[in-house]
Order: structure tokens, then sequence, then C-alpha cells
């Protein structure tokens, strides 16, 4: 029925549609990888026999696209993405609400993400244009098109540990494995599917926009951190170590004695604020990750 | 006889998605080196019986489900003759759920023979 492994994929990918990409990519990723392996193997033993030949019995074993489809549901239907399940929803008052997020791993998973990601952009940010500027001035020399061969696959790898990282810290489902490009293309042929693909470009871009949004996220959330230790501290810092609450033009600022409970106050509403938006940002960056990173059924094949 | 071949389907199925996780663990235990999909497939189709359990390609779910749940790792390598290659090796974790897994499978094993072979019945 198949005489391809494409034409399986294909319609393992009609099978899939509707479904998380993240699970589809996945899915297609390991029946390229069984379907070839085997296929490969098949004509090893049998030189003669015709790739539809071959494929009949090998489709029979593993199974057949509407098969393996309702595995996967299956599947991802009784396994959640790591944390997004941790926090139930409940009739909280509030108050409670509000001072739940302490107890939220989904929020302290989210800071985490937030202050790592500038290391991270910086890192990819870098490897990115970095990576572009040399493939582009090496474009006419003869390692000019192996390295951007090179340099587009490993753009694809980093896409991977982007999405490891977000799935594990932001409780986003991200695909797990590769995207394999058909095999048996030449060189330029696979080149030319890379720089075809939108999901390339997607990616490029992401890994740019992710330099300067790293730095964001992480300084903005030291610096509204800071200022909330700062606040909750203030009855310490003023009276034992002589700090002012503001410090403008070497001026010293101080409050009233009876206003240091209400200054700590503030400092403690401000550092449950920043949870809170740490942990709306880190969902709407999980959404924009899963949006670039994450092959989609109107992407080109 | 569709309908009861459909049974059997769909009760072959849901003891497959109990034992195929089993299954993948134990052989990954006992395997020397870390393993991808279609080697495992291989080797469990050398101990399937004349009838196919599971399909090849439903292992897969499951090897993703239990490294998601950390009792496998993977690493992809890239293959000479193929696609690159998802290997899998079971972590401490998995070492322990199994020992687990194997006793509630011994005990389970054990109930069902009784009550199969009607030893209790009055």
């Amino acid at each position: 029925m198949y005489d391809t492994v494409d034409k399986y994929v294909k319609q393992l990918k009609k099978e899939l549609r509707g479904y998380d990409p993240a699970l589809v990519q996945d899915a297609l990723s390991d029946a390229e990888e069984f379907l070839r392996t085997a296929l490969t193997s098949s004509k090893n033993e049998n030189p003669e026999i015709s790739d539809e030949d071959a494929l009949g019995p090998i489709i029979d074993k593993y199974g057949s696209p509407d098969e393996i489809a309702s595995a996967y549901k299956e599947i991802e239907f009784r396994t959640s993405p790591s944390l997004s399940a941790s926090v139930p929803k409940s009739h909280l008052s509030l108050l409670s609400k509000f001072l739940s997020i302490y107890g939220d791993s989904q929020a302290w998973a989210a800071v985490f993400f937030l202050i790592l990601s500038a290391v991270t952009g910086i890192i990819f940010g870098f490897w990115t244009l970095i990576g572009a500027g040399i493939s582009v001035c090496s474009i006419f020399l003869i390692i000019g098109l192996p390295l951007l061969g090179l340099y587009l696959l490993s753009l694809r790898g980093i896409a991977i540990i982007e999405g490891r990282i977000v799935e594990a810290l932001l409780g986003v489902r991200m695909p797990r494995k590769p995207i394999f490009i058909q095999r048996g293309l030449s060189l330029s042929k696979k080149l030319r599917v890379l720089l075809s693909e939108s999901l390339t470009w997607k990616i490029i871009l992401y890994l740019i926009i992710r330099f300067p949004l790293g730095l964001v996220y992480s300084f903005g959330l030291l610096i509204l951190m800071s200022f909330a230790a700062k606040f909750i501290a203030y009855p310490v810092l003023a009276s034992v170590f002589d700090r002012g609450l503001i410090t403008l033009g070497g001026q010293k600022y101080y409050t009233d004695v009876y206003l240091y409970p209400l200054v700590s106050l503030l400092g403690f509403i401000v550092l449950t604020l920043t949870l809170h938006l740490a942990k709306h940002v880190g969902k709407l960056h999980g959404k924009f990750a899963k949006f670039m990173l994450v092959r989609r059924e109107s992407d080109d094949v | 006889m569709n309908l009861i071949s459909e049974s059997n389907k769909k009760f072959q199925k849901e003891l497959n998605s109990g034992t195929a996780s089993l299954v993948l663990l134990s052989v990954l235990y006992r395997a020397r080196e870390p393993m991808y999909g279609y080697q495992i497939a291989k080797l469990i189709e050398t101990h399937d019986t004349n009838v196919q359990m599971m399909k090849q390609g439903a292992l897969y779910p499951v090897l993703r489900s239990l490294e998601n749940g950390g009792l496998l790792e993977s690493h992809v390598d890239p293959s000479v003759s193929g696609p690159p290659r998802r290997y899998y090796t079971i972590t401490k974790a998995g070492r322990e759920t199994l020992k687990a897994w194997i006793e509630i499978w011994d005990h389970t094993k054990v109930f069902v023979d009784t009550i199969l072979e009607g030893k209790n019945n009055v």
C-alpha cells in the first residue's frame, strides 16, 4: 500500500492532525527512524527487493498509520508534561490565591528559566549570528556549503535543547526528537530543503530574538527581586547598617520608624507580584517557543 | 465471529498497555549497551510467539513515556546506514521501579492463575 517511507509518514501526519505539534514531530521521527532502518536492513538481506515489497511486511509489523497514531494519542493522554499538573485548581480565597504562588513549583521554575535566559540567550544569539556570518562569508569557498549545512543542523540541535529546557521548566510540551531530513539526497538538495523550510527561518528568528529577550527577562526579574528584597530587609538595613530607602545624588532618604513594617510589607507584595508575573511571562514564553520551534501542519515539509 | 475477534483485540490492547512498560524496562535492564527502537523491537520479535503481541511502532511512545518519567534516558547518535538513532538506557530509578514491577507482576500472575485454575472454588 505504501511504496515509500515518505508516503507512510505523510499519512501518519494526517492521522495526527489536530494533535499537539510536538507529539506529531516525535511520532514522525520515530516512524522515520524505524522504517528507514528496517528498509535498509531488508535491502541488505535481499538487494533485489523493491522498496514497496520490502515495506509491506515492515509496515505490517510496525503498525498502520491509524494504529500508530492511536498508540501515541493514548500514551499522550496518560502522560502530561512535567510540572503542568502540579497545582490543582481549587476554590481558594483571593488572598490565598495571591499567596499560594510561594508554593507553586511552576512559578519557581519560571523564575529559574527567566534568570537563566540571559546566559542561554547570549549563547544562542551569538552562535546564531556568528554562525550566520561565517557561513555567508565562506559560501564561495569549497567548505562553504558543508559549513552552511552543519550550521543549519546545529540550529536544529539548539532548538531541541531549548525545547527540552522550556518543557522541563515551563511545562509546555515540546518535541523530544529531532526532525530528520530525507535520506539519499545530495548535499545541495539537503541544503535546499533546510533553507526552504519555514521552520529553519523561524528557529533562526527565535534564537536571535531570544538574545535581547533573555537579557530583558533576566535583568528585569533581578531588578524587581532586588527591590523587593531591599524593601523587605529595610528595617534591618536602616537601623543596623544605616542604609537609606532611596539614595539620590549621594543623599540618603529614610522613612519614619513607624513606617518600617509598611515598607517591608510593600517589599513582600512586590516579591509576590514578581512571582505571579514570572509565572505568566513563563507561560507566554512557552507558547511563543512552541510556535517558533515546532513544525506545524501548515509548515512545508 | 467478528465481534469476538474485536473483543480479543481490545483485551490484548488493554493487557499490552501495562505489560509493554515492564517488557521494555526489562529488555533495557538486561542490555549491555544502549539500544535503539528498532533493535529493541527485533529483540522482542525473537521472543514473540506465532501471534504478534503488539505492533512494533507502539513501543516507541511507551519508550518516550518511560523516559519522561525518568525511568529511561536517551541520546541521539548519527548512523552510517540510516537516520540518526535514539539510544535508550535504563536509569537507577528505572532499575528500582523494575524490581517493584516484577514483584507486582508475580503477584498478579499467581492471583490470575489461581482464579483461572479454579483452585479456590467452593
